[in-house]
């Protein structure tokens, strides 16, 4: 099984998001492009497909798809660290094309994704970028991809860094760390960062603590999220970071509003804070007791904090 | 204001406008645009500046759109009055391929004739035979000097390579040229400028002795004195004026739907419900508002 295949599976399971015709059309592009052999198709035209398979698998397929448990399961154990949950019909059927072509070791290979980069339009960025994880010689995209970090558009820096295991692979220490600072930025939610938990480091839990600081003088929210980058690395700053945002929590009666003293108590457990978790239980603080519950358990790992994605994030 | 609270605005040039301007147009009840690629004031020197400009026409721009829930559309071509460097032309309208076929690309344009030049005739035909090739819509602008003549050899040339005419959009019409244009089987668009060309007075005055068919009011608001807000300004007058509800709805919303739906790009169903906004895609510093709460619609999508 490849990712192209895997995908055209999770497309005939959702076919009834695409325009008749549309995986007949796609099928003949796909057989276009890997007829071009090691040679490549041409720039322009390849460009033209990718472009086309908007129009013709019509617009159901660029809302938001529902894949079972056992075939995102199934994508996992291909590419760990890959979830196609937040991919649309359409960025599959163009990740699919992309994987039609039979150049993709060659530099030229590498040359017709730049390319097609360098045309594309919002969607097909996404695409481009989700893409990445499953071309071969990965390494070569690195700049692309910390190029993808630097846009404004959301959706594309999600779909460049959420849900798949490319920047915990290739990102160095600088651009990965920017990536996890500027998912706090824009609110993207950042537990689907595969991996930060193994790539947390003492720069990273400064960093976020430095725009906990700067959020606070400024009166702004500060995301649950940030929590999350302190790992074991709080130090005496991010503790005292952690009890001044679980200090709000009896002022706070809104769900949403607690997920921040709440993320800061798994925090507590991810910092190693035992005895400050067992005081928590014991005070009989209803609103802050999970938490604490969980993080003794040893259930602080960052898939955890999906319980704090707001409904409409999630 | 009217009680017709949703307008479409199928001419405004998006990129030369404030985020004021999207707020307004939002709060106005404008939940689409067609934003056509022009020239911008001065010409460009390379097929870079072309190819940046599409670029941000498809992505950026769309994306900045759609924090106002506004739905953002374009067109893509090379304007007549840069189709006179015909260096730069002929390495325009070979990259149009890489653009013109995109998501949300509703018709070739605005193309047409400036100075009716054999150039810009040349750059003209080649982006025809580009939409008759592809089944697109055109949207041709009209001259602002020899306007009668220009639109009628417009819809003669176009028709000569084969264009249907219902596919065929003339802007920027006014009361000697619009009868041609409808008689052609044409849509016929109306600019209301502030100052100029239009006015919402004179553009009711047309509706009210001719009735809304194939009858498209814009603003093409752009970097010049223009009013982002002439859709629902007009609608109000007509309103005021005592038309038809169902003839303001017709010019200020569903024609240019239909019009330019011809082109397949156009999700009406999802622009007929109510839109839902999702500001959170703004929240932060890197993004548009900057430090403003955003406003999150109920049901607003994910990232
Ligand atoms: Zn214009």
């Amino acid at each position: 099984m490849s990712t192209k295949v895997i995908l055209r599976s999770f497309l005939e399971s959702q076919a009834a998001m695409i325009k008749d015709g549309g995986l007949d059309w796609l099928d003949a592009a796909s057989d276009e492009i890997t007829g071009c052999g090691l040679e490549g198709m041409e720039d322009t035209r390849f460009g033209v497909l990718l472009s086309l398979a908007s129009r013709k698998l019509g617009h159901s397929a660029k809302r938001s798809w529902s894949l079972s448990k056992s075939e995102v399961d199934s994508a996992g154990i291909l590419r760990e660290g890959w979830n196609p949950t937040h991919w649309t019909a359409l960025e599959a059927a163009r990740v699919h094309l992309i994987l039609s072509r039979m150049d993709l070791e060659l530099e030229s290979g590498a040359q017709a994704i730049e390319s097609a980069f360098r045309f594309a339009d919002e969607g097909e960025l996404c695409a481009l970028y989700r893409s990445l994880a499953h071309l071969p010689g990965g390494k070569r995209f690195v700049w692309r991809a910390a190029e993808g970090c630097r846009t404004n558009m959301v959706s594309v820096f999600a779909a460049d860094v959420l849900d798949t295991p490319y920047p915990a692979e290739h990102f160095d220490a600088v651009a990965f760390n920017q990536a996890v600072i500027k998912a706090l930025f824009v609110g993207v939610p950042l537990h689907r960062l595969w991996s930060l938990d193994r790539r947390l480091s003492a720069d990273l839990a400064r960093m976020a603590l430095d725009l906990a600081d700067e959020r606070r003088s400024a009166g702004r929210e500060i995301s649950p999220d940030l929590w999350l980058c302190l790992g074991t690395f709080s130090g005496e700053r991010g503790l005292a970071a952690l009890e001044l945002e679980i200090a709000r929590a009896p002022r706070l009666s809104d769900e949403e509003a607690l997920f921040g003293p709440r993320a800061a108590v798994l925090a507590l457990g991810r910092a190693g804070a035992t005895q400050r978790l067992r005081e928590i239980i014991a005070s009989g603080d209803s609103s802050l007791a999970p938490e604490a519950e969980l993080a003794l358990g040893g259930e602080a790992m960052q898939h955890s904090w999906s319980r704090f994605v707001a409904p409409t994030l999630c | 204001m009217p009680t017709t609270k949703r307008f479409f605005d199928p001419h405004i040039h998006m990129s030369s406008r404030t985020t004021i301007c999207y707020q307004e147009m939002a709060e106005a009840g404008i939940r689409a645009v067609i934003e056509p690629a022009f020239w911008l004031g001065q010409p460009r020197t390379n097929v870079g500046s072309f190819i940046d400009y599409f670029s941000s026409l498809i992505g950026f721009e769309r994306f900045r759109a759609s924090q106002f829930g506004i739905q953002h559309f374009c067109t893509i071509g090379l304007n007549s009055k840069e189709a006179n460097d015909e260096g730069l032309a002929k390495e325009v309208i070979e990259i149009l391929p890489r653009f013109a076929l995109k998501e949300g690309v509703v018709a070739i344009g605005e193309i047409g004739y400036d100075e009716i030049t054999s150039a810009e005739e040349k750059a003209y035909i080649a982006q025809l035979e580009f939409a008759v090739e592809h089944d697109m819509v055109v949207m041709v602008h009209s001259p602002h000097r020899d306007k009668h003549n220009g639109i009628l050899r417009s819809m003669d040339v176009a028709a000569e390579v084969g264009l249907d005419m219902e596919k065929l959009i003339v802007d920027h019409n006014n009361e000697e040229t619009f009868r041609a244009v409808l008689d052609r089987g044409c849509w016929a668009g109306f600019t209301i400028y502030p100052h100029t060309k239009m006015d919402s007075v004179r553009m009711v005055d047309i509706v009210e002795a001719n009735g809304p068919d194939r009858i498209i009011v814009n603003s093409s608001a752009d970097w010049g004195i223009s009013d982002h807000l002439s859709v629902p300004k007009t609608a109000g007058l007509m309103e005021r004026r005592g038309i038809d509800a169902a003839w303001i709805e017709k010019t200020c919303w569903s024609n240019a739907m239909e019009a330019y739906g011809q082109s397949g790009e156009i999700d009406v169903d999802s622009l007929n419900r109510d839109q839902v906004v999702d500001q959170t895609q703004m929240f932060g510093d890197t993004t548009i508002l900057r430090g403003q709460t955003p406003r999150v619609d109920e049901g607003a999508g994910v990232v």
